[in-house]
């Protein structure tokens, strides 16, 4: 990594914390995994935390990685934040098995996303100076969740949550330790609001974002056979109209690469905010990565091979 | 479950349920499985929890709290409709659904820092908004099915529980001691350590109030006593949308695609489902291509002289063998693990315009719509 950071086009290096945030299905698990698996490829050991059941990071990941795998359980978690605030595993059953307190907890889930968010942190103390990948929540694109921990401590202005609240923003959502990926798909529509997710980020929670990862972009049809099909369409006949299927598929693919690159073609996120920043994150335009779509599905060590010849690992 | 309001007015469609992990294609399916019964003569409303703008655009349709008319093509005009709520505006809607005749109490909560807070970060705020919004729209406007598209999670299911869980905490107890508990820290009563003698609620009180602080207790007694006001209005509503999610005329429909944990998604939430008492009645298995699509063929011959257009096809043939292997793939593992589950297969459809994707789903699907909404 440290030799990225010599190359002009080279992307800013991560901090100890990375965040891949993005809506669902874009294929955020693959990123988030093959960030860390390059991560442990280099330093040894990293560590990827999965919200839900860790299904889909262990298959990612496979046998034989060096990467830690931690599960935030929605379940545990709340005991164990609770346990964490009370002092107590006893108290913290208790509490929770209370016949007001379970209701509202149950119906409540502001409380229950703050409690994941300290499982994160807790995770992440097992394993200091060592590179920890969170991949988040796809509900509001991860926005929601980074904005909470700065909402509650606010809202709380004393007392333990208070405590626990800034105790997570300073761990999980501070810029000089944080950084952000976000991921997205070759869709116009889903790119433009990929591009307001980017400046959310930075304007309400203050992240600058680290690099902005289009996956599944489509490989160009031969270039040439647009202008043949477009000749086989004119001759009509059965052979016109098997052109016409073959059209749409040359123009789907040529749509979207050209939407998604227009669309980023002017972009720049955040230089203002991060000329603000001390050091070497200032300045730097976001230059998109641009995963190709693949047949097979994407390994975590595929996407960290891919990361590193993108000097983006 | 029976109806809510069986003396009532309400007609209760029959709902078909979408669900899968990520990326699947479930948004489109919805859409294409509303049009193909808007094309047999059904009035049909979809509902997407998680909108995708392209999508909406192609329908016609806004991303905002009102049930429209979709304007997708000229047979099903006057059949077909969308409610596609927008994530962002989760809090006010709710609010203002709930306190929709008393626009003081609504201006209240609507300035209630912890309410605020609370339905903002909720992740499952927007979730429960989507069933209150369509409990409110099957009251007001007919419609003989609902399909709705969920969360892209297999946290997705537990939607089905909300409407449930809310009403529970309405009906019961919790609030009117909550409001009690913090009244009595308002009033400076001690509710610091009851001693190892006190009773549960005692206890249970004083851990509340080393959790939160006054100010906070304040404000969340007030909330529960804005949202007492409209409790009846709630569990109305909420009890609607539990008819229509566990009702003897819910169905649930499985998504899957050759994709990251699709398989091992599908397998998790059929085995929920049949806890829950609502086995799916099929699994559609998007981008499982079955066979070449014949125009390749026919181009193949065509293509001789015309060496960029050979590379292209050879190109859109190795996709397509390999998409059918991975295809096959899929429907083996999920036999594996769920026997006796339809499946349904469609092909990879490629167009720039969703809508034209849309269609040809639809048209896909119409020969297996007697199996997805039929009776179970």
């Amino acid at each position: 990594m440290s030799d990225a950071t010599t190359s002009p086009s080279a992307h800013a290096p991560f901090g100890p914390l990375v965040l891949v945030s993005g809506k669902g299905g874009v294929g955020k698990t693959s990123i988030a995994a093959g960030i860390a698996e390059a991560a442990a490829r280099r330093d040894g050991q990293a560590m990827l935390i999965e919200f839900g059941d860790g299904e889909s990071g262990r298959r990612v990941l496979g046998r034989g990685t060096k990467v830690i795998h931690r599960v935030v359980d929605p379940k545990e978690a709340m005991e164990k934040a609770v346990a964490h605030l009370l002092g107590s595993t006893l108290l913290a059953k208790f509490f929770l098995g209370n016949f007001a307190v379970r209701p509202m907890l149950r119906a409540a889930p502001a409380i229950r996303e703050l409690a994941m968010l300290e499982c994160v942190r807790l995770f992440a103390d097992e394993v200091p100076g060592k590179r920890v990948v969170v991949d988040m929540p796809a509900t509001g694109h991860g926005l929601t969740w980074l904005r909470l921990p700065v909402q509650m401590r606010d809202m709380f202005a004393s007392g333990p949550i208070h405590d626990l609240a800034a105790r997570i923003v300073d761990r999980l959502i501070a810029p000089e330790r944080t950084s952000v990926v976000v991921v997205t798909l070759p869709e116009r529509l889903v790119v433009m609001e990929t591009v307001e997710l980017c400046r959310a980020l930075e304007s309400e929670v203050k992240l600058p974002v680290s690099r902005l990862v289009v996956n599944r972009f489509p490989a160009v049809l031969s270039p040439d056979a647009w202008d043949q099909t477009r000749a086989l369409i004119a001759r009509g006949g059965p052979e016109g109209e098997a052109a016409k299927e073959l059209l749409r598929v040359i123009d789907a693919r040529k749509t979207a690469r050209e939407e998604t690159l227009s669309v980023l073609g002017d972009l720049d996120i955040g230089r203002s905010f991060r000329a603000s920043l001390p050091g070497k994150q200032q300045g730097r335009a976001l230059t998109p990565l641009l995963l190709p779509e693949s047949l097979e599905d994407l390994t975590a060590v595929d996407v960290a091979k891919w990361l590193e010849s993108q000097g983006a690992a | 479950m029976s109806a809510a309001r069986s003396s009532g007015p309400v007609h209760l469609p029959t709902t078909i349920v979408c669900a899968g992990g990520g990326g699947v294609g479930k948004t489109t399916t919805s859409a294409a499985l509303a049009l193909a019964l808007a094309r047999q003569g059904h009035t049909v409303l979809v509902v997407t929890v998680d909108p995708a703008r392209r999508l909406a655009h192609a329908m016609g349709v806004e991303i905002d709290e009102r049930v429209q008319p979709a304007h997708v093509e000229p047979e099903v005009e006057g059949k077909l409709f969308a409610l596609m709520p927008e994530p962002r505006r989760s809090t006010p809607t709710f609010a203002e659904i709930l306190f929709e005749k008393r626009p003081d109490d609504l201006a209240r909560v609507m300035k209630n820092p912890v309410y605020l807070t609370m339905a903002d970060a909720a992740a499952s705020m927007h979730e429960i908004v989507s069933l209150i919004l369509i409990a409110r729209a099957v009251e007001q406007q007919r419609f003989d099915y609902l399909v709705i598209d969920t969360a892209p999670s297999r946290n997705a299911l537990d939607f089905v529980s909300y409407p449930g869980r809310l009403a529970v905490l309405f009906e019961g107890r919790a609030v009117t001691w909550l409001g009690g508990l913090a009244r009595r820290v308002n009033e400076g009563e001690n509710v610091k350590d009851p001693g190892i003698f006190a009773g549960a609620q005692a206890r249970a009180e004083a851990l509340f109030a080393r959790i939160l602080n006054p100010r906070l207790l304040h404000d969340l007694a007030q909330l529960f006593a804005d949202l007492a006001l409209v409790k009846d209005r709630f569990a109305e509503l909420a009890r609607t949308s539990e008819a229509l999610l566990l009702g003897k005329d819910a169905r649930y429909v499985l998504v899957a695609a050759p994709t990251g944990s699709a398989q091992a998604d599908v397998v998790y939430l059929h085995k929920r489902l049949v806890k829950l008492g609502q086995t799916p009645v099929a699994v559609i298995l998007n981008r499982s291509d079955e066979t070449l699509a014949p125009w390749v063929d026919v181009l193949r011959k065509a293509s001789g002289g015309w060496p960029a257009l050979g590379v292209a096809l050879e190109q859109v043939d190795l996709e397509a063998k390999a998409r059918k292997r991975a295809g096959d793939r899929l429907a083996a593992g999920i036999t594996k693990y769920i026997a006796d589950a339809t499946q349904v297969r469609t092909p990879t459809i490629e167009a720039s315009d969703p809508a034209v994707i849309v269609k040809r789903l639809a048209t896909a699907l119409v020969p297996h719509l007697k199996t997805l909404v039929g009776r179970k």
